[in-house]
């Protein structure tokens, strides 16, 4: 199964990218599924980061579907 | 860009938007304006030249859209749960801003002005907090992305 994650701002530049596919051999926790991406990219652990799943702040417990859009960026600052 | 709407069955019709364009703010606060209210509460936001003595030059905003439009509709359903309030309009500016340019505007209707100003500050405090956009300051020397406080 495989997820698309979404990046913004600061991440967005941390990654290079605004938008990468990671796959799984089995529909992960959400923790697991942004651990797995903040791995790949450790620089961004250094920021006050917020998480997303399905465009709704995630609580870190949800089960990962196939195709679901996840999404890390800093803390917000709009206004 | 994107834009949401709500109707409620109290006759409320609330706006939420964000757009590229530069905001007309009296506008947004004509579009709140009705027959039982008494008051209306308008915020303008715009980007200042000096924080903390540091020079900015001009501002990028960014947005997560259908998420910041959710999350728009989710604070402006609780402002209705707290508030003795009619009609909310909220509209927020993306991309680059010069200084002096207004990057959000939240107009709050209400049949008296209390709750209009305290529901006004109660919605830009949460939306500062909540609301998936982000600014890039750009300064004498450098950019940064602000980030807030969880």
């Amino acid at each position: 199964m495989k997820v698309q994650v979404l990046f913004f701002g600061a991440t967005a530049e941390i990654v290079g990218k605004r938008e990468i596919e990671i796959s799984f051999d089995k529909e992960p926790i959400a923790n697991e599924a942004f651990d797995k991406v903040l791995n790949e990219f450790p620089q961004m652990r250094q920021h006050s980061l917020l998480f997303a799943v399905n465009q709704a702040y995630s609580n870190g417990d949800e089960i990962i579907q196939n195709n679901d859009e996840l999404a890390i960026f800093t803390a917000v600052s709009g206004g | 860009m994107s834009k949401g709407q709500r109707t409620k069955d109290k006759g409320q019709t609330d706006f939420f938007e964000l757009t590229a364009d530069t905001i007309d703010v009296g506008e947004v606060a004509r579009r709140i304006v009705s027959a039982k209210c008494g008051a209306t509460v308008t915020l303008d936001g715009y980007v200042r030249q000096f924080t903390k003595g540091r020079e900015t030059l001009y501002l990028v905003y960014e947005a997560y859209e259908p998420m910041a439009l959710s999350e728009l509709e989710k604070l402006i359903e609780k402002a209705h749960e707290q508030f003795e309030i009619a009609h909310v309009g909220i509209v927020h500016r993306l991309g680059k801003l010069e200084i002096g340019e207004t990057s959000v505007v939240i107009s709050v209707g209400a049949p008296h002005r209390q709750a209009a100003f305290a529901a006004c500050e109660w919605l830009i405090k949460e939306l500062k907090r909540t609301v998936p956009i982000w600014k890039k300051e750009v300064y004498r020397g450098g950019e940064i992305w602000i980030e807030g406080k969880k």
